[in-house]
């Protein structure tokens, strides 16, 4: 009995050592997309806590609110000399164009808001689609919603596009921070259609890409 | 298609699955010997490589780098498993009475199953890469990240421990 007989005989018994069958490729695709879905979600799920939790810190909160003075105080510094110089000039000056300026920080809020909502609804929306739990979900559009409101009181909400979706986003949150939980199949249908008839995180996405407030907030700075 | 598959786009990874889906499911149903298995260790294998693309520079073919994260997926995993059956034996021993139902002896098919079975994971890795499914030296220590000469002396030592496995059996392949 040679070493070579034997390697031969192995390789051709071996061939029935747990033979496979045909792999069940849809299968294991459909199980792939599933899992990058939720591990997607799950990103975006942590991304807008860590966001949240940040902004809950009294060090970040501190910052934002000198960041703001800061960008309302250079803004005003700037148009101030201006204002002063038409004074002097006569009353063909035009300043209305220039006094828009100070709401550069206000969009600028707007921006940083739409920006937690695009994250909060992506999540809710991945993860109501896949059946996972949404429990969380009312407390936090709650707490968004009232962000929304104050944004739409503001001078934010003087552009008619940026009001228009801000209304739009009001009532989705208005719908998810009435869920009911479990039973509440349908009601997730529901707010899921309101989010896709609006396009609302088509809309949240281009204005976010084109950050039109934020021009307002370069220019001032 | 690999720079649609590092944009994320759907149809490349969906193109990059269908070109190598059959050999990294053969290889995971070999080792773990169980179609759930199987398809667990393919799942896996897929998402760590479309979520570590980037990392793939291009160096080596885009099958040799997915071969070794299917390798390194399948052995992590088949760990895991003896462990978990390990405390599952553990448990069951404590709850047996008495002997179980004497066993016939096995046919040379049955205890060469039970010899491979019984290889240490790496070298039953080596071994089946090798002689069953027809990968070259090159090509498993490319995917084990071991020497080529590793890959040869493993795959010797598994043939000898198979060989006085089988020492009983030793009639039927000298005939």
């Amino acid at each position: 009995m040679t070493e070579e007989k034997f390697q031969e005989f192995l390789r051709e018994a071996a061939q029935d050592y747990h033979r496979p069958p045909e792999s069940p490729r849809a299968e294991i695709w459909q199980a792939i997309r599933q899992e990058r879905r939720a591990q997607e979600a799950e990103r975006a799920r942590r991304a807008w806590r860590w966001q949240r939790r940040a902004f809950r810190s009294p060090v970040v909160r501190w910052g934002v609110g000198v960041a703001a003075a800061l960008v309302i105080g250079i803004g005003i510094g700037r148009l101030m000399p201006r204002q002063a110089g038409q004074l002097v000039e006569g009353p063909d000056a035009e300043p209305a164009a220039e006094m828009a300026e100070p709401s550069a920080a206000y969009r600028y809020a707007a921006n940083d808001h739409l920006g937690q909502v695009e994250m909060f609804l992506t999540a809710f929306r991945v993860d109501s689609r896949s059946g996972r739990p949404v429990a969380d979900s009312p407390d936090e559009a709650r707490q968004l919603l009232s962000t929304t409101r104050l944004l739409l009181d503001s001078p934010a909400s003087d552009d008619a596009q940026m009001r228009t979706l801000l209304e739009d986003i009001e009532l989705v949150l208005v719908q998810i921070s009435q869920f009911e939980g479990p039973k509440g199949d349908e009601e997730l249908d529901l707010i899921d259609d309101s989010m896709e008839r609006r396009s609302v995180l088509l809309r949240l996405q281009t204005a976010l890409t084109g950050q039109p407030g934020m021009a307002g907030v370069q220019g001032v700075l | 298609m690999i720079a649609g598959v590092r944009a994320g786009e759907p149809q490349a990874e969906r193109a990059l699955y269908d070109q190598h889906v059959d050999r990294v499911y053969r290889l995971a149903y070999r080792m773990a010997g169980d179609e759930d298995l199987a398809r667990d260790f393919t799942q896996d294998a897929f998402i760590r490589a479309f979520e570590k693309i980037e990392q793939f520079r291009g160096e080596a073919a885009l099958a040799t780098w997915l071969r070794s994260i299917a390798v390194s997926v399948i052995l992590n995993g088949l760990r895991k498993v003896k462990r978990l059956r390990q405390r599952e034996v553990g448990l069951n021993a404590a709850n047996a009475v008495g002997g179980g139902p004497s066993r016939a002896e096995p046919d040379l098919k049955q205890k060469l199953q039970g010899a491979i079975d019984a290889l240490p994971d790496k070298y039953r890795m080596v071994f089946v890469m090798h002689d069953v499914e027809g990968y070259t030296h090159q090509e498993i220590s490319e995917a084990l990240g071991m020497q080529l000469g590793t890959s040869k002396a493993q795959l010797s030592r598994a043939r000898a421990k198979l060989r006085e496995s089988l020492a009983e059996f030793a009639g039927e392949w000298a005939s």
